[in-house]
């Protein structure tokens, strides 16, 4: 696999005569969506003048501004929607085959309703499954699929108003792992513990209805970071070795991220909360930037790399 | 409801709780003790297989070997306490530890598939031993707490309750590993 320098270097030589073309594209593509979105201010502000001048109730103008918010949303994707089809296929395609040859990239699919709902990282009920850019493949022999994913539910306010809430928003990543094990265990990021304190976040933990026993684990920095629950104390262990649980916690500093990951069926699931849609273009800021590029890059190369990172190539005799 | 009432059932329902928690305490460091002491007999058995593949070449060891049947032997005997069993535990780790690393030094052990084959299954059990002495560990701190703190700890001491014991894994021990772990890669 690459590392992060020398996917930089393909980014700005091998993709540099895409990225100047998409980057024309770009430009003409923000001054549009600039004039647009003042003509559409302009419109809302004459209509809520209109409005004021006959004293309408609160709830109109609540109305038209949600008008205003969605129809803006409908017209940017409209109008985005070449740009992003022609920025995923030029950079993020090759990108991916310049990371490892044998990943194949969807732009549209997205990693199954099922697969994710395996994983039990969210236990709540889902009533909206999205997602794009599915990645799936081997590394060094072992299967891997990730995609972007945005995991909502209903719910309604106490003005029996409805809206949705966001269960997950970020990148999913399965994988196969490289221990044999028969029970459940999830680990998931630690709040309870950072906002109650150890006492009383540990009493609340260990009466979390909606999870397995609650394993205390023998890493102070560890637990800090993440509670672990589990079908198994033992088996829990067997699986977060000492060095796994060093490399989880290397990895969640460099995503950066609140990071969820799950062990069932001889199966790995992690989840990176980025809450917000990845390996998408960026309109107001240039391609070329490095920091644009580096997000794109190390996100990919985060994701391929829990392989390596994690070890899960190093199989275990048992499974051999 | 008179108030002295409602503190005398206060009182008995928070005896109650701490009995419990202190039973329960107990029945989880005893069952996860069970569960450590089934992987330690599984790796006891391996021992007569890897005497016998190992003899014929390890002509230095032979006393290391023995070590390992006398172990093993003790370790066979019925009605042995926990404390002994955890001192076998870190003798038979540390002793295995050093026929493994002497196995290194005899090629044509290294290349038989038949060691090779104990050497994985060791590394295996190895492993589930560690995994197990944690979670050991882990319900024998959380019992210790429980019968040494305040209230909790007058109940234990009417009951009988004393400290337990974990498994120490002395930093000999440690460097073996990492020895082997060296090898391995």
């Amino acid at each position: 696999m690459k590392n992060i320098s020398e996917l930089t270097d393909f980014y700005y030589k091998v993709l540099y005569p895409d990225l100047q073309h998409l980057e024309q594209q770009r430009k003409a593509l923000k001054k549009k969506i600039t004039q647009a979105a003042l003509g559409l201010t302009f419109v809302l502000l004459l209509i809520m003048g209109f409005l004021l001048s006959y004293n309408m109730p609160v709830e109109v103008f609540v109305f038209v501004g949600l008008g205003y918010i969605s129809i803006g949303g409908f017209l940017y994707k409209y109008m985005t929607k070449e740009y992003t089809f022609d920025f995923k296929q030029k950079i993020i395609e090759p990108l991916i085959h310049a990371i490892d040859e044998q990943l194949s990239y969807s732009a549209q699919a997205y990693v199954p309703r099922h697969v994710f709902e395996h994983s039990d990282l969210f236990t709540s009920r889902i009533d909206r499954f999205r997602g794009n850019d599915y990645i799936q493949g081997k590394i060094d022999g072992i299967p891997i699929e990730f995609s972007d994913l945005h995991v909502e539910k209903k719910e309604r306010t106490q003005k029996r108003q409805e809206y949705w809430h966001t269960i997950f928003r970020g990148l999913f990543i399965a994988s196969e792992f490289n221990k044999k094990f028969h029970g459940k265990t999830v680990v998931l990021p630690d709040r309870a513990q950072n906002t109650f304190g150890d006492m009383l976040g540990h009493w609340l933990q260990s009466n979390n209805l909606h999870r397995d026993a609650l394993v205390k684990m023998d890493s102070p920095e560890f637990e800090k970071e993440f509670v672990v629950y589990s079908t198994d104390q033992i088996e829990a262990r067997y699986i977060l070795s000492h060095s796994l649980m060093q490399r989880i916690l290397n990895f969640k500093h460099k995503s950066k991220h609140p990071l969820y990951v799950s062990f069932i069926a001889n199966r790995i699931y992690l989840a990176i909360y980025y809450d917000k849609d990845l390996f998408e273009p960026s309109v107001f800021h240039s391609l070329l930037e490095y920091k644009i590029a580096m997000e794109y890059i190390q996100t990919l190369h985060l994701a391929v790399g829990i392989i390596e990172e994690l070890k899960l190539n190093k199989k275990l005799w048992s499974k051999q | 409801m008179s108030t002295p009432l409602v503190i005398f059932i206060i009182i008995v329902l928070l005896l109650i709780l701490m009995y419990n928690s202190l039973i329960s305490k107990k029945n989880q460091v005893e069952n996860i003790f069970g569960s450590v002491d089934a992987m330690l007999k599984k790796r006891y058995d391996l021992i007569p297989n890897l005497v016998a593949s190992v003899n014929k070449y390890m002509e230095h060891e032979k006393s290391l070997l023995q070590e390992v049947t006398q172990l093993r032997a003790q370790a066979n005997k019925p009605n042995i306490s926990e404390h002994e069993t955890i001192a076998l535990d870190a003798k038979m780790s540390s002793a295995l530890g050093s026929i493994m690393i002497a196995v290194e030094n005899y090629p044509e052990l290294k290349a038989n598939e038949n060691i090779m084959h104990l050497q994985a299954t060791l590394n295996e059990i190895e492993e589930q031993i560690s995994a197990a002495r944690r979670a050991y560990n882990q319900a024998v701190t959380e019992y210790n707490n429980t019968i040494e703190m305040i209230p909790t700890n007058f109940m234990a001491n009417a009951m009988k309750y004393t400290r337990k014991e974990v498994f120490e894994i002395p930093q000999a021990q440690r460097e073996n590993i990492k020895v082997k772990e060296l090898l391995n890669a």
